[in-house]
C-alpha cells in the first residue's frame, strides 16, 4: 500500500510554545490512522497544516503524491475533514447546507441528489433534511457533518476529536459506515483523538506529547511494548500467597482476586504453569491503550470513553 | 471558468440565504433606518419644521404640503446615507463566520480565497442594497403622498449615490473584518458605526449647525460627501418649489443651512468635487481590499496553483 500522507519533521511554533516540533509520520492509504495525544498536544496544529488552514514554520507535507506548498487546489478535492465543531449553517435546513457545501466541490443535479441519498440512507438521516440544523439534537448534528465531509466522495477523511459529546449509538453508526467506506472504496481515516479505545481500533497509532511523537507503531504492538499483561486470580488459598511472597512473585490482593502484573504474556504462562495446582480460577488481561500512553507519557488519559 | 463561476455562485447563495435566513442580524440592519423614523415622527419633524419656518423672511408662508415635503425629504435622505453605510457594517456575515468557525468549511474546500472573500463582500453588498432600495421605495411611497417634487433625474442620482455609498460600505467592512477576531470587536464596531456615522455626517442635525472645527473635520470623512449628495438629489425639488414663493436669498440661507451644500474650510465644494471623492475613496478601499486580499492569499502558501482552480 501507497503513503497516501507523508509528514516529514514537521514544525510549528506560536512565540516560545513548539505545538508541533519535527514530527514525521507516514499514513498508508485505506489506513485507519490514530493520533493520540492530550489537548495541547499538537494534534490539531498538524490537522490544520495538513488541511493548509494553517502555515508551517518548516518540514514537507505530501497528500497523494503533492507537497501541500503549491499544490492546495489540487488536494482539497481528495480532503474530507470533520472538525471539532460542527461548521454548517444553524439556520439553513440540512438539505441547504449539504447542497451549498456539495456545490463547492461542483457537485450538483442529480449527482448532488443521488449521494445525498445515499449518505442519508447509510447515516440516517433521511427525515431531517427538512429541519433547521440548529434545531437537531447533538448527536444528529454530528451524522450531518460527517456527511459534509464525506458528500464530494474524499480519499482521506479527517476526523478532529470526531466523537466529542457523541451518544453511544451515533458512534456505533458512524464508525460502521466509515469501516465499510474503508473496506468498499479504500478511504483513508486519520483520527485524532484523546481517547484510548478509538485509538485501539485502529492499524497504526502515533502518540504525540508536547509538539513530538513519543511512540508510533501497531496498537498491538504498543501494547506489547508498552501495556502491562494482567493475571487475576480467584478462589485463591492462603497457601498460594505463601508460595508466591517465598518464590519473590509480586501481587495485590484486590477484592476477591490476586492481581499480578505480567511485562509480557510469556511470563503469564510460566506463573500459570508453575502454580497450576494452586489455581483453579483465573483470567489474563491484556494491556490496554490507556497504560500504554501512561507509560510512555507518564500522562493519564481521558477515562470517558471506558 | 465555468466551474469557478458555479462553485463562486454556490458560495454568494448561501450566504444571501443565511443573511435572510438569520431574522435577528436581518432586524438589528434595520435598527438605524427604524431609530430614525420613530425619532423623527417623536421630534425631529417638529425641529425640522421650525427650523425651516424660522428661516424665512417676515411675511412670507409655506403650505403644509411644501413642509411636509421638505421634512420627509430631509429625513429620507438622512435614513439613506445612514443606512447605506451601517447596514453594510452590521450585516457582514465573514467576520460572523470566522467567529463561528463556520468559515473553516468553506477554507478547505476547491473555492480559491479570493473567489471566497468576493461572495462575502458581493452578498453583503447584495444584501445592504436590497434593504437600502426597500427603504428608497418607501421614501418614494411617502413623498408621493405628502408631495413629490422630485424629477427622474434627482430620483437617478439617488440610485447612483446609493450605489456607490453601498460599495464603499461594503469594501470598508470587508477590509475591517479582515481584523476583527471577536464577537466583542465586531458588537463594538458595529454599535460605534451605527450611532457616529449618523451624527458625523449630519443625519440627526445638520453639519451646518455643528461647530466649524467638527464641519472642518467631516470633510475629511468621504461619507460626507455622498450625503450631501442624497441631500442635493433628495431637496433640490422641494427648494425649487420654495423658491416660487421666498426670495432666492433665503432660499440660500436654507439649503445651506440643511446642508445642500457643503463648505470645506470656507470654500463651496462643487457637486462634481463630490463625486470625484466618492469614487476615488472606492478606488483607494478597492486597492486596499485587493492587497489585504493578495497578501493572505500569498501567506496561505498556495500562490503556485491558487488561481488554476476555485
Amino acid at each position: 500500500m501507497k503513503n497516501i500522507i507523508e509528514i516529514k519533521d514537521l514544525k510549528k511554533h506560536f512565540k516560545e510554545v513548539k505545538a508541533v516540533d519535527g514530527i514525521s509520520f507516514c499514513v498508508k492509504e485505506g489506513e485507519l490512522f490514530a493520533f493520540l495525544g492530550l489537548n495541547g498536544a499538537g494534534k490539531s496544529t498538524t490537522i490544520n497544516i495538513v488541511c493548509n488552514l494553517l502555515e508551517k514554520d518548516s518540514g514537507e507535507v505530501y497528500i497523494d503524491g503533492l507537497s501541500i506548498d503549491g499544490n492546495m487546489q489540487k488536494i482539497k478535492p481528495i480532503l474530507g475533514v470533520v472538525f471539532q465543531e460542527n461548521s454548517l449553517d444553524v439556520k439553513l435546513s440540512v438539505y441547504d447546507n449539504l447542497k451549498f457545501r456539495a456545490g463547492l466541490y461542483g457537485l450538483n443535479g442529480k449527482d448532488f441528489k443521488d449521494r445525498l441519498n445515499y449518505l442519508a440512507d447509510r447515516l440516517q438521516f433521511a427525515d431531517l433534511l427538512k429541519r433547521p440544523f440548529g434545531k437537531l439534537s447533538g448527536g444528529q448534528q454530528r451524522r450531518i457533518d460527517v456527511a459534509r465531509a464525506l458528500i464530494h466522495s474524499p480519499k482521506i477523511l479527517i476526523l478532529d476529536e470526531p466523537t466529542t459529546g457523541l451518544d453511544p449509538n451515533t458512534r456505533i453508526t458512524v464508525w460502521e459506515f466509515l469501516n465499510e467506506l474503508r473496506s468498499s472504496m479504500g478511504l483513508t481515516v486519520l483520527l485524532t483523538t484523546h481517547y484510548m479505545e478509538e485509538a485501539s481500533d485502529a492499524d497504526y497509532v502515533v502518540i504525540i506529547d508536547s509538539g513530538k511523537i513519543v511512540a508510533s507503531d501497531t496498537p498491538n504492538n504498543l501494547k506489547n511494548q508498552y501495556a502491562y499483561d494482567f493475571i487475576k486470580i480467584y478462589d485463591f488459598s492462603q497457601e498460594l500467597k505463601e508460595r508466591f511472597a517465598n518464590d519473590g512473585v509480586v501481587f495485590k490482593e484486590e477484592s476477591g482476586h490476586l492481581l499480578i502484573e505480567v511485562k509480557e504474556i510469556s511470563k503469564a504462562k510460566e506463573i500459570l504453569t508453575t502454580y497450576a495446582e494452586y489455581i483453579d480460577d483465573f483470567e489474563v488481561i491484556k494491556g490496554k491503550m490507556d497504560n500504554v500512553f501512561l507509560n510512555v507519557t507518564g500522562k493519564q488519559l481521558k477515562e470517558e470513553m471506558k | 471558468m465555468k466551474d469557478r463561476l458555479s462553485r463562486f455562485g454556490y458560495m454568494l447563495g448561501r450566504n444571501i440565504k443565511v443573511y435572510f435566513k438569520d431574522r435577528l442580524t436581518f432586524v438589528f440592519s434595520l435598527m438605524t433606518p427604524l431609530t430614525l423614523v420613530v425619532l423623527f415622527l417623536l421630534f425631529l419633524r417638529g425641529v425640522y419644521e421650525d427650523s425651516l419656518v424660522n428661516s424665512l423672511p417676515e411675511g412670507f408662508e409655506l403650505s403644509k404640503k411644501v413642509i411636509n415635503a421638505f421634512t420627509g425629504s430631509w429625513l429620507f435622505s438622512s435614513i439613506m446615507t445612514t443606512s447605506c453605510i451601517t447596514i453594510a457594517f452590521c450585516s457582514n456575515m465573514r467576520v460572523d463566520d470566522k467567529l463561528k468557525k463556520t468559515l473553516r468549511g468553506f477554507e478547505i474546500a476547491p473555492i480559491s480565497k479570493f473567489s471566497l472573500s468576493l461572495s462575502y463582500t458581493i452578498s453583503n453588498f447584495i444584501t445592504t442594497l436590497l434593504i437600502c432600495t426597500i427603504v428608497l421605495v418607501i421614501s418614494m411611497i411617502y413623498l408621493a403622498i405628502v408631495g413629490w417634487y422630485l424629477t427622474f433625474v434627482d430620483v437617478l442620482i439617488i440610485v447612483v449615490d446609493m450605489l456607490l455609498t453601498v460599495i464603499m460600505g461594503s469594501l470598508i467592512i470587508s477590509i475591517v473584518g479582515v481584523f476583527i477576531n471577536s464577537q466583542g470587536a465586531l458588537s463594538g464596531i458595529c454599535t460605534l458605526v451605527s450611532s457616529m456615522y449618523g451624527f458625523l455626517c449630519g443625519a440627526y442635525m445638520p453639519i451646518s449647525s455643528m461647530g466649524k472645527g467638527i464641519q472642518n473635520f467631516v470633510g475629511f470623512i468621504p461619507g460626507t460627501y455622498s450625503t450631501v449628495i442624497f441631500r442635493q438629489a433628495y431637496m433640490n425639488g422641494i427648494l425649487d418649489e420654495i423658491g416660487k414663493d421666498v426670495p432666492a436669498q433665503a432660499v440660500d440661507a436654507i439649503r445651506k443651512g440643511f446642508d445642500c451644500e457643503y463648505y470645506f474650510f470656507d470654500h463651496k465644494v462643487a457637486p462634481w468635487v463630490m463625486y470625484v471623492v466618492v469614487i476615488v475613496t472606492i478606488a483607494v478601499l478597492l486597492a486596499i481590499y485587493l492587497a489585504l486580499n493578495l497578501r493572505v492569499k500569498s501567506k496561505a502558501a498556495d500562490n503556485k496553483n491558487v488561481g488554476s482552480k476555485i
